[in-house]
């Protein structure tokens, strides 16, 4: 075999293994799409199921009326998940339904942490939903999702500082303090997901090589 | 096929415009909600002397007023339990649960009743008619008075920093520092609960 034919084999594996590598991360994609349209449609009655145990009443007296966490959980719950589940079933492994789905993955957060009473462990839901974005593989959503949780933060420590930090005058640094662990998770999931990214890349090379050779064999014995 | 996937892109922009709008409608909402407060108490400077409710005359004495089914007073009780946590020398603690004229017994056995008489040295009462909360001018449960040993008023106001929302908050941090010999910036701070309800003249015999 001439030296531009190899070349010319090379060219035409590496494409091919390419080509693997993008339909394995995009089938992977396209999973996660599927995964969070059951995850967000499960927090979503979870979270009206919360309302109706925990504080399905507000009182006056002896006069009870339903409690506007059982309103907010059922609407404002289902207008969060609507346009990432519209995105999943229209547009399933695109880059925008990725994004719509860790935008509205942090905002379930938010309403979870609220309509728990600001409870310190919900907001561990915000550290799940970040590794669960993760298996998109895509270091870009984690980005949003995490823009997602400091917009949060820094509106309501404009408007209303005290529902953050508890007191209405916080230190400049209280932010830092808690976008540090976000960002230390945050830091860890890029690795991960580069460092899967790069293992898959080797093993579309590897199977795409196996497959040339194992074809090369069948040739030569035809 | 390219304008049937305008069409589509089309709607999907429209879809992304109302969702934006409902979800900065929908937030708008829970915020107001949460950081409504409630009627401020008007506690009389004084301990009344109407009150059944003993005061202590060694410490202060601090009483919180609550409706007993109010899921809201659920985080004024859960930081009450903080408060009393980070004091060395804890004032006595009432939590009068307010009781609606003809309720059942069953008012009496909510898990906010259990919730406060498992905080150590806090004494839970009934509150027949809101005549305790009637006396110290209290219309919202979770709101919390402090009075010093002779009988004065010190603080009024809540100790969570939005309805139903557990976590640090001023009020918190000005009881605890009346009750640790410093000053406190202000003795009042909002309230967020439901109403305690029952007109005074309900009640009356």
């Amino acid at each position: 075999m001439s030296e531009i034919q190899e070349d010319r084999a090379t060219d035409a594996i590496l494409a091919r293994a390419n080509a693997r590598f993008d339909k394995w991360l995009h089938e992977r994609r396209v999973a996660t799409d599927r995964l969070f349209a059951w995850v967000l449609v499960g927090q979503w009655l979870f979270g009206i199921g919360l309302a109706l145990f925990v504080s399905p009443y507000t009182w006056s007296g002896k006069v009870q009326s339903i409690h506007a966490h059982v309103w907010l959980a059922s609407f404002l719950g289902a207008a969060i998940i609507s346009l990432p589940l519209l995105l999943i079933w229209m547009r399933p492994g695109t880059a925008v339904t990725r994004h719509v789905v860790g935008l509205g993955q942090m905002l379930a957060s938010a309403l979870l942490i609220h309509l728990t009473g600001g409870r310190i462990e919900t907001h561990f839901h915000v550290f799940v939903s970040l590794a669960l974005i993760a298996f998109y593989l895509d270091w870009r959503v984690l980005v949003t999702a995490t823009l997602t949780v400091v917009a949060d933060h820094l509106v309501l420590g404009l408007v209303l500082p005290e529902s953050v930090y508890g007191i209405a005058n916080p230190e400049w640094w209280r932010f830092l303090e808690h976008a540090s662990w976000v960002t230390f998770l945050i830091a860890v999931l890029f690795y991960s997901c580069a460092t899967t990214i790069k293992t898959w890349l080797g093993f579309s090379q590897e199977v795409v090589l196996l497959e040339a050779l194992a074809e090369r064999q069948l040739d030569a014995k035809s | 096929m390219n304008r049937s996937l305008s069409w589509s892109g089309i709607g999907l922009w429209a879809a992304a415009g109302v969702w934006i709008l409902a979800l900065a409608g929908g937030f708008t909402a829970l915020l107001a909600y949460k950081s409504t407060p409630g009627v401020a108490a008007a506690a009389p400077t004084r301990w009344p002397q109407a009150s059944q409710i003993e005061p202590a005359r060694d410490r202060a004495t601090l009483v919180m007023f609550a409706h007993p089914r109010c899921s809201c007073t659920r985080a004024s009780i859960h930081e009450l339990g903080q408060l009393l946590a980070r004091v060395t020398h804890p004032p006595r603690v009432i939590v009068a649960f307010t009781l609606p004229g003809g309720v059942g017994k069953d008012w009496r056995e909510t898990d906010l009743w259990r919730s406060a008489e498992a905080i150590p040295g806090v004494r839970a009462v009934a509150d027949r008619g809101s005549r305790e909360a009637n006396l110290f001018g209290s219309r919202t449960s979770g709101t919390t008075l402090l009075y010093d040993a002779a009988g004065r008023l010190e603080f009024s106001g809540g100790i969570t920093s939005l309805r139903d929302h557990e976590g640090d908050s001023l009020g918190q941090e000005r009881l605890v520092a009346l009750l640790t010999g410093h000053e406190a910036d202000k003795p009042t701070s909002p309230v967020f609960g439901c109403e305690l309800g029952d007109d005074p003249k309900e009640e009356r015999p």
